[in-house]
């Protein structure tokens, strides 16, 4: 694995501040603020609607918030001036749904970009490519289609897609979530070889098991709050908030007998 | 007496097949057929029209229809694009003439370009731009509506993911959205084709000197000259076939392709 040591990723810190978003009246995200340090891996856990995926889509303006600053290294997202386009390259994102571009081979989703927003040349950009997928264990796939892949090889090309671009900071929208439970190991050790070579990542996940193993901190959101926080042995295993306790206790033993009987 | 279902399918199936038999039969001992025959498959003077109608006829409504294509798919494209922009102009602009020109015989707009504008501008227009402008007009109308439906059916996360690898706007829109859509709508596409092959007969409103004759004008000339009756446009018809029916194959062909890569 000499990869993993070589590889030093130029890992970039966000800094969000009392950041709120509505889709008409309906508050989103009621004052989020939230930092991760570069280098950190911190995992939003919390249940559907909790606003965690808007949170996540709000830090590369893929979501535009209302009020509150995003910081994403030295970019100011929230200013209306920012290079959108300039900040997007510095962060990679991996979509729940893979989002592979389907009339292009593996190799050309993974060089595009590079190509067309980079300049980068040709060839570059396709040694580029081929090396994050050995990255993710795909570099034997580069010349199929995605439709011709399992979620999870695909997921994994969208993780060497978002990689090819030298990313500072990677956002997971639920990337296992959509996945046959089979595959959803080797999309998970992709991210935890990612982790330990220092790449920033902001995860939203259900995966109890990731977060408390590869998270430096778990963020647990409900009801466009942050409801508790902290090192992931504290908010997983030993949560304090009643609310917290709540939500673990349905996700860890999801038929409710041992709580019924209780 | 009870049938079960296969028998009652099985009878169902034979008694249309007699009704359609018995139509047919009704049809063919109503018609004329000596009459018919002098007027409508009298093969025997159509010698004349060729090889014109084929050297002529069908070299013109190929390029008739290939120019109002371009200018079609061209003009559908920005119109799309203005249907879907955030603009509000943009959207209202393409909606009035998607609205004005689907709504429009396509005989007028031919009038109007071919006789109203040259007038109006003092200009003399060659029957080539004319067709272009009045046909290709038209058929961006209803080609808007077909890539606007198709840039639709482009799941959004498409351009998420292009736009989240920090390309442009326009750039997503041209590498990843467009060449998607387009393998959605070539099905409709071609039918868009089909149509405007046929509409270029249409330009035999405005006066077309011999070299610029399309297929119907061969026939509908055939009529008043070959003493054969209906038989001229019969062979003009059987040319749009010789159009029509491969690009609707090659449609097809599309249409099973794109659902295999679906899947």
């Amino acid at each position: 694995m000499n990869d993993v040591v070589n590889s030093t990723v130029r890992a970039a810190g966000v800094d969000i501040k009392d950041l709120r978003k509505s889709y008409g009246s309906n508050e989103v995200l009621k004052g989020i603020s939230l930092t991760v340090e570069p280098g950190q891996v911190v995992c939003l856990i919390g249940p559907s609607g909790s606003g965690k995926s808007t949170l996540l889509r709000c830090v590369n303006l893929l979501e535009q918030p209302n009020a509150g600053t995003i910081n994403v290294g030295k970019f100011e997202a929230t200013d209306p001036d920012v290079d959108l386009n300039k900040m997007r390259q510095s962060v990679g994102m991996v979509f729940q749904h893979f989002n592979l571009f389907p009339h292009l081979s593996v190799l050309d989703n993974c060089t595009i970009s590079q190509m067309k927003v980079l300049k980068r040349s040709k060839s570059e950009a396709a040694n580029v490519a081929r090396h994050n997928l050995e990255r993710v264990g795909l570099g034997h796939l580069a010349d199929r289609f995605p439709d011709q892949l399992s979620g999870g090889q695909q997921q994994r090309v969208a993780i060497a897609r978002a990689l090819s671009m030298d990313p500072q900071l990677m956002l997971f929208d639920e990337p296992t979530s959509a996945l046959d439970p089979e595959t959803v190991g080797d999309v998970l050790a992709v991210m935890r070889k990612l982790a330990q070579e220092g790449m920033t990542m902001l995860v939203v996940t259900h995966e109890m098991g990731f977060a408390r193993e590869v998270a430096d901190r778990v963020v647990f959101m409900d009801a466009g709050v942050v409801v508790e926080e902290g090192p992931a042995e504290h908010v997983i295993s030993a949560p304090t908030q009643p609310r917290t306790k709540e939500f673990l206790r349905r996700v860890l033993d999801p038929t409710h007998i041992g709580v019924e009987e209780a | 007496m009870a049938m079960t279902a296969r028998q009652r399918a099985k009878v169902s199936l034979y008694v249309q097949a007699g009704i359609f038999v018995v139509v047919l039969a009704a049809v063919i001992l109503a018609v004329d057929w000596k009459t018919v025959g002098n007027s409508v498959f009298n093969f025997a003077k159509i010698g004349p029209m060729f090889p014109d109608i084929f050297l002529v006829g069908l070299k013109n409504t190929l390029i008739y229809t290939a120019l109002a294509f371009v200018v079609g798919l061209s003009g559908g494209l920005l119109l799309a694009l203005m249907k879907l922009s955030s603009f509000p102009l943009y959207r209202w602009l393409a909606t009035g003439y998607i609205e004005f020109f689907r709504g429009v015989p396509a005989l007028l707009v031919f009038i109007a370009f071919g006789y109203g504008v040259p007038l109006a501008f003092g200009v003399q227009w060659d029957v080539n731009i004319v067709v272009m402008v009045s046909l290709g007009m038209v058929a961006s109308a209803y080609i808007a509506e077909t890539l606007r439906a198709g840039l639709q059916a482009v799941p959004k996360g498409q351009m998420e993911a292009a736009r989240s690898l920090g390309m442009p706007h326009w750039r997503a829109m041209v590498s990843i959205v467009i060449p998607q859509a387009f393998k959605i709508v070539l099905p409709p596409l071609t039918n868009e084709i089909i149509l405007l092959t046929k509409d270029s007969s249409l330009i035999y409103v405005l006066g077309l000197t011999a070299s610029q004759y399309e297929l119907t004008k061969f026939g509908r000339d055939g009529i008043s000259s070959l003493g054969a009756g209906l038989t001229p446009l019969l062979v003009a018809g059987a040319f749009y076939l010789v159009i029509t029916i491969p690009l609707s194959l090659l449609a097809r062909k599309f249409e099973s392709r794109s659902a295999r890569t679906k899947r």
